[in-house]
């Protein structure tokens, strides 16, 4: 799972000048021609900057987005959703190794990377600063938030970065049986008591707006990313992909007859996208630096396995182990 | 902390919140290439790596990192840093055309194994398994052996004695995988309560 576009401040593509004009040609051809770029070719400055602010990025979410879950497993309903969820947590954490391992491709080493999310000097998918009150809370986010990753990260994997998109491949697989998953979850809230069904509902009211957040500051107030676009690192709009979303999952949210807290929202009949109330964006801001509902304790909980898990690498660390940049 | 998970309000205080000594080097640990064969009688192709601080250990958390699903019949790690790289090319020119065809001869000879870069973007695929006294003439006997019309981008060469292969008696780790059908999506399915509960609010 992960959210895009939700790094927000502008990108300064003065660096781009002082680039050799030639291999800047050759490095587009090759992105034109459809060909990946892998670890050793050369690149320039700032798209090796913003691969790793991103792939960082994807990777963070994928460990912090584990918690909000990973905390429903003891309480899930019944033996067959436990292991159904625990299989779904490892599969998370899993594709964050995946990411870190192609962000370091880039140069940047694992190490800095876990400083600096602990840190809060690296930013994750601001969906996670929001609590799982119930059951249905993580149900959403297996359904609604992993299908939100799912465009997002089908979209990049037609990325440019070889090592980035070999990592969405494997995990675009795995992610199918999450959304399944949390759909089948639902059904069954859905086809339930009154009782469940009102729980959902109130999950919908709760996560519709960070839901809305996901995919980052609507085009008209986000910076400008052309150039980015054309070196394939990112690959839709904040607003196409989150029009995408809408057109996927309201007809199915509506079908099982919940309500979504948005009176605007609706299909236009003659652009053929969905008009919607803008979520508040001051809001997203806010929260994405610091001062959400969960960000001290997601941090927190991360920072404290850290520091309890130091011991058991000092012991296995060998003497004479020296740092190697993967390969691919 | 005050949490809605008692697990988390449970945690012993470590140390100040927000606040880390920054890592020392190699606190992760090292990197281990991670081979993967997906059936009998395929090629073993790369997959990814994972930390380790030996390569027994890698061999387990490559497990459990790359062959939790998918076919898996068998796995292999070895240490990063016994992996020899060629040049990478790109479009038509072919790597082992950077590859000298005169390297010195030297005296015992070992196996390697060899990996071509069929695609770019792809995975690095196994090829095949020369004789050689060193990596540079490894790589020149791959030229001779397994050079044809097909473009290879990038080539890599293992000494085979590096590697941590699976064991024959290991060969069971994998056979419980089709068993374990909660981790596919075909496991869960919703159609039917979903549609009679369609057709009864429609009635």
């Amino acid at each position: 799972m992960y959210g895009g576009g939700n790094t927000f401040e502008g990108i300064k593509t003065d660096s781009i000048a002082q680039e050799d004009p030639v291999k800047l040609a050759e490095f587009e051809a090759r992105i034109e021609r459809g060909e990946k770029i892998e670890p050793t070719d050369w690149m320039p400055a700032l798209y090796r900057k913003q691969l790793i602010r991103m792939i960082e990025q994807h990777a963070h979410s994928e460990i912090i987005g584990a918690l909000p879950e990973g905390t429903w497993i003891t309480r899930a309903p019944g033996f067959k959703r436990k292991i159904s969820l625990m299989a779904k947590v490892q599969d998370e954490v899993g594709h964050g190794q995946l990411l870190y391992s192609a962000a370091e491709t880039l140069g940047k080493t694992r190490e800095q990377m876990i400083d600096d999310l602990i840190t809060g000097k690296s930013k994750y998918s601001n969906i996670f600063n929001y609590p799982a009150f119930t059951w249905a809370d993580s149900c959403f986010i297996s359904w609604l938030v992993d299908a939100g990753a799912i465009v997002n990260q089908l979209a990049n994997a037609k990325g440019s970065y070889g090592p980035y998109c070999r990592a969405l491949d494997r995990i675009c697989a795995e992610e199918s049986f999450h959304l399944k998953y949390g759909h089948h979850c639902v059904i069954y809230l859905a086809t339930g008591t009154q009782k469940q069904r009102d729980m959902f509902q109130e999950a919908i009211n709760r996560w519709w707006t960070p839901m809305m957040h996901f995919f980052g500051p609507s085009d008209k107030i986000s910076a400008h990313t052309e150039v980015l676009m054309r070196w394939k690192v990112k690959m839709s709009s904040n607003d196409d992909m989150r029009n995408q979303f809408l057109d996927m999952y309201v007809p199915k949210i509506w079908e099982l007859g919940f309500t979504i807290p948005d009176e605007n929202l609706k299909k236009n009949p003659e652009t053929g996208r969905w008009d919607y109330t803008e979520p508040d964006w001051e809001e997203f801001k806010r929260v994405i630096n610091g001062d959400g509902p969960c960000n001290k304790e997601r941090l927190e909980v991360r920072r404290i396995a850290e520091e309890r898990g130091r011991w058991v690498r000092q012991a296995l660390k060998k003497a004479q182990t020296k740092y190697t940049v993967p390969l691919a | 902390m005050n949490s809605l998970d008692p697990r988390v309000n449970r945690l012993p205080v470590v140390g100040k919140p927000g606040e880390i000594s920054p890592k020392a080097p190699l606190d992760q640990l090292g990197t281990f290439e991670v081979f993967v064969q997906p059936k009998e009688g395929k090629p073993f192709q790369h997959e990814g790596i994972v930390h380790a601080p030996d390569v027994e250990m890698a061999f387990v958390l490559a497990k459990e990192a790359f062959t939790r699903r998918f076919m898996c019949v068998s796995l292999y790690v070895c240490d990063t840093r016994n992996v020899y790289v060629s040049p990478l090319t790109e479009a038509t020119a072919n790597a082992y055309d950077l590859i000298s065809d005169t390297v010195e001869k030297t005296g015992g000879k070992t196996s390697f194994e060899i990996y071509h870069l069929p695609k770019r973007g792809k995975q690095h695929v196994h090829a095949g398994t020369v004789q050689a006294g060193s990596p540079q003439e490894a790589m020149a006997e791959a030229k001779r052996m397994f050079k044809n019309d097909k473009t290879v981008y990038n080539i890599w060469a293992v000494r085979t004695s590096d590697i941590r292969f699976t064991s024959a008696e290991e060969k069971d780790l994998w056979l419980t995988l089709s068993e374990k059908k909660f981790r596919d999506a075909s496991d869960y399915k919703g159609g039917d309560k979903l549609k009679e509960f369609l057709e009864r609010n429609n009635a």
